[in-house]
């Protein structure tokens, strides 16, 4: 189940509200643009329009799996961004995924507990097919389309990380 | 339901049913096993000895509402921020704070409604599963 935004505040959030009003597990949430996107320790997410921004209500796992798969989901962008691409990214632990140094991804999983692990979030930023950044970003941040000087297509890469996900948890949490 | 398993030659009779809400009693030969699961979803093996009567259980509810009072971590972390203040109302479901453990965000939440009543703990203080973080009234 995939719900598709124009414009959104957050995915995360709206994933968090879905998944605690009984969302299904894998429910995706995604939009074409995030108008309050974020990253850890609340610090902002750049979200234009052209890049790739989706939450996933990720079924109740273990934490320590939870975790495992934070890693994993960098791991899993890195592995498309090199064999569909050819590119070389680095992965910086946990959370980013760096092409030449500079940011191309962010990843972020929430919890939400309270006497028992209630819900579960990923929520993944993949800056594709953005063509500039703001000043304060420029030297810090790129994009598939800057790197690759050509348009990519969110919704495949989108598909290839949902399945490299699926695939992963499977692996770890038998 | 009831099955059977062999390993090694040897077969195994085996018999589970779920005796109430979250325990399972399982019968491997004759001999009785209970298991309950915890808020991961793993099992753990109960002791039949600790299992209680309907008199004890009335007991652990009233103290339950009391400890629900009680607002604690279930895991290990940095606090990383603080959303409410002493004397905020507060209702099931609310955000309190937001703890930094294992690589992700964990926001804990209220579960009863309640006044804020003490908080014990600041932010980028690091806590242990289990350690006191917020009191209702």
């Amino acid at each position: 189940m995939i719900e598709k935004f124009e414009k959104i505040n957050s995915t995360s959030q709206k994933a968090k509200e879905l998944a605690l009003s009984g969302a299904e597990p894998w429910t995706v949430v995604t939009a074409q643009e995030q108008t309050a996107g974020y990253g850890k320790d609340e610090s902002v997410w750049f979200s234009p329009k052209g890049g790739l921004y989706f939450s996933i209500i990720l079924p109740k796992s273990q934490i320590e799996d939870l975790q495992t798969l934070t890693i994993l989901a960098a791991f899993v962008i890195s592995k498309i961004l090199k064999d569909e691409f050819n590119l070389e990214p680095l992965i910086k632990l946990p959370n980013d995924v760096l092409i030449n140094q500079k940011k191309v991804a962010g990843i972020l999983t929430e919890n939400i507990i309270g006497k028992e692990l209630k819900a579960s979030i990923i929520g993944i930023g993949l800056n594709t097919n953005a063509e500039s950044f703001p000043k304060d970003l420029e030297n810090i941040t790129t994009s598939l389309k800057m790197e690759l000087g050509k348009e990519v297509d969110n919704e495949k890469i989108m598909d290839q990380i949902i399945k490299g996900l699926k695939d992963q948890l499977k692996t770890i949490s038998q | 339901m009831e099955t059977k398993i062999t390993i090694k030659d040897k077969s195994y009779r085996i018999e589970i049913s779920e005796i109430e809400a979250n325990l399972i009693k399982v019968v491997l030969d004759g001999q009785e096993y209970l298991f309950s699961q915890n808020e991961f979803q793993e099992l753990f093996l109960v002791d039949p000895k600790t299992k209680t009567s309907q008199a004890d259980k009335e007991l652990q509810v009233l103290s339950a509402d009391l400890a629900a009072k009680e607002i604690r971590s279930p895991i290990a972390g940095v606090i990383s921020n603080v959303s409410v203040q002493k004397g905020d109302q507060v209702k099931p479901g609310q955000k309190v704070l937001t703890l930094i453990a294992m690589k992700m965000e964990n926001e804990i939440i209220a579960e009863t409604s309640g006044t804020v009543k003490e908080i014990r703990v600041k932010e980028n203080q690091f806590i242990n599963s289990g350690d006191l973080l917020i009191l209702l009234k």
